[in-house]
């Protein structure tokens, strides 16, 4: 299982596609990160002044958003597990990869493990890049303190719910199987469907992988709507995980490789 | 790890069946392979050759049937590489290069990273060892594919179309590949649509057409079985003749019938009996090809 799970990484690293997406996961999280830190700068009605309902980071909220926004990552770790999987159905190698190993159960456990190693590694360097960034304009701007032991729980909700989403990732490209598809599909769900959800039936919102996701990393939505508990949220995304493999064991997983 | 229990079939398939929705690709097909030769599995385009092996090899599921290497299905193979090289129509990703294409294999089939270099040394890709698969041409990839084949210094190898892209020169050298590898009394199961391709390469022949076994016979006993040609102006009474005594034929020219597997003597002793007046009568002098053509109905209009 061990060489199963060596060879998933290779195939990571043996092609450049990891350079470009931890290359876009960093410039989408940091891009996040920067407006969060000026906010208050940006040109809006009444000035640079702390508009009520706009957390700056003057306040609690605002400092929390900021580091809240290392765990943004997830969308990319997401399409790294799709890619996972389905590289192997576009490019065709899957014929090679179940001669080599025919248990087909085996080589999707490798792959969930993989996807998990690799989205962990970015979601690391992700919080390490949002700290260069955040620390210098927090300390020179005068900012809220918050106690180190949050900012150390929300980063590590963050690096959660990237990890998660990423062995996500290939338990919906399991099942989807065409990579264009998946990638659209997951893209046009976590950033609109998701998004609508969660800022218009929170209730709903916060059970879905997305709002599981925000719930790692804050206690509310920017709405003020109560979210999941840590665990409870990492349970959810782990749950529509195993449902999904579930559901590729029984479906795709059986179908013959052409 | 050569031949082992000798006589024992490497490769057996039986009963094997495959339907996708209303199309019967194989159709209760039952052959076996020998070690020590190199056999043909032959057949056109859409015979369903590729589809039987896909069967055998464990990514397609058979409707009805079992096919079998060493007794067991590949996916129950203890180790499936070490036992069974196979290549199917080469998929590689485009972005990786040879070396770490064969190490990924390695490492899932659980064999030394090692074997990567020697199996390229082995097919002459050490010079782009490094080179994305991308700029490879289909030569290329021909080789990169038995390279993999060859990584578990497998007993048994099996190759659907390896020709197929192969320049003369590759086709040369997989012909050498393919009788060293069963002179030393390991199974070769080859696949072709082409039966000149192998001609030279193969001991045996397995020919299959829509799913059906059409002979499997050494190569040297279809070359005993070309059909006979006789020539007539009444060629339709002749084929009365020959029907009525349970001898099919068809009619190949204005005056010609072919009969295929015939007995010149008895036709002649027919045309006589029945005073048909005859301008030829011989054995087909044709090469294999012919034979093969004739045998997957390949020469003849289909029926729709």
């Amino acid at each position: 299982m061990s060489g199963q799970i060596r060879a998933e990484l290779a195939k990571i690293r043996s092609t450049r596609t990891w350079i470009v997406l931890l290359a876009v996961m960093l410039g989408y999280v940091l891009l996040n990160t920067i407006v969060l830190l000026v906010i208050d700068l940006l040109p809006q009605d009444g000035g640079g002044e702390d508009v009520p309902g706009v957390p700056t980071i003057a306040n609690e909220q605002g400092v929390r958003n900021v580091w809240a926004s290392a765990g943004g990552g997830y969308v990319i770790t997401l399409i790294l597990g799709l890619l996972v999987i389905t590289t192997e159905y576009r490019h065709r190698t899957l014929t090679s990869t179940f001669l080599a190993q025919p248990r087909r159960l085996r080589v999707v456990a490798a792959k969930l493990a993989a996807a998990a190693a690799a989205s962990f590694a970015f979601a690391v360097v992700t919080c390490v890049a949002v700290a260069a960034v955040a620390v210098p304009v927090l300390a020179a701007r005068d900012a809220y303190a918050l106690p180190a032991a949050d900012i150390a729980a929300i980063l590590a909700g963050g690096v959660l719910g990237s990890t998660l989403f990423g062995v996500l990732g290939v338990a919906v490209g399991t099942l989807v199987r065409n990579q264009v598809a998946a990638i659209v599909g997951g893209l046009v769900w976590l950033l609109l469907g998701e998004a609508l959800l969660i800022a218009f039936l929170p209730s709903v919102g916060k059970w879905l992988p997305g709002g599981a996701a925000n719930s790692l990393v804050q206690a509310t939505s920017f709405q003020g709507e109560a979210l999941l508990s840590p665990g409870v949220a990492a349970v959810v995304l782990l749950g529509y995980t195993a449902v999904l493999v579930g559901i590729a064991a029984a479906t795709t997983l059986r179908r013959d490789v052409t | 790890m050569t031949g082992s229990n000798s006589a024992e079939p490497a490769v057996e398939v039986s009963g094997l069946t495959k339907r996708f929705g209303a199309v019967l690709a194989v159709d209760d097909l039952t052959f076996s392979v020998g070690p020590g030769r190199v056999t043909g599995f032959l057949g056109p385009n859409g015979a369903g050759k590729t589809t039987t092996l896909r069967c055998l090899l464990g990514l397609a599921s058979p409707t009805a049937g079992t096919a079998t290497i060493r007794g067991v299905p590949y996916a129950h193979l203890a180790a499936p590489m070490r036992t069974v090289g196979a290549s199917l129509e080469p998929g590689f990703h485009p972005g990786r290069t040879a070396r770490a294409h064969l190490r990924v294999v390695c490492l899932e089939a659980g064999l030394p990273r090692a074997r990567a270099d020697e199996a390229l040394a082995l097919v002459g890709l050490e010079d782009a060892a490094d080179r994305r698969l991308l700029g490879f041409s289909m030569g290329m990839r021909q080789r990169l594919a038995l390279a993999e084949t060859l990584l578990g210094e497998p007993d048994v190898l099996v190759l659907d179309e390896p020709a197929n892209g192969l320049d003369p020169e590759g086709i040369a050298w997989l012909r050498a590949a393919l009788r060293h590898h069963a002179a030393q009394g390991r199974t070769v199961l080859v696949s072709s649509h082409v039966l000149s391709e192998v001609e030279q390469t193969v001991d045996d022949v397995v020919i299959i057409d829509r799913g059906r076994l059409v002979r499997a016979c050494p190569l040297a006993q279809l070359a005993a079985e070309a059909a006979v040609v006789v020539e007539s102006p009444e060629a339709g009474r002749l084929a009365e003749a020959l029907r009525a005594v349970g001898v099919a034929s068809t009619q190949t020219g204005p005056d010609t019938l072919t009969v295929p597997r015939g007995d010149p003597a008895q036709v002649g002793h027919l045309a006589f009996a029945a005073g048909i007046e005859l301008h030829g009568l011989r054995r087909e002098a044709d090469d294999l090809e012919k034979v093969f053509l004739r045998l997957t109905g390949a020469d003849q209009e289909r029926p729709a």
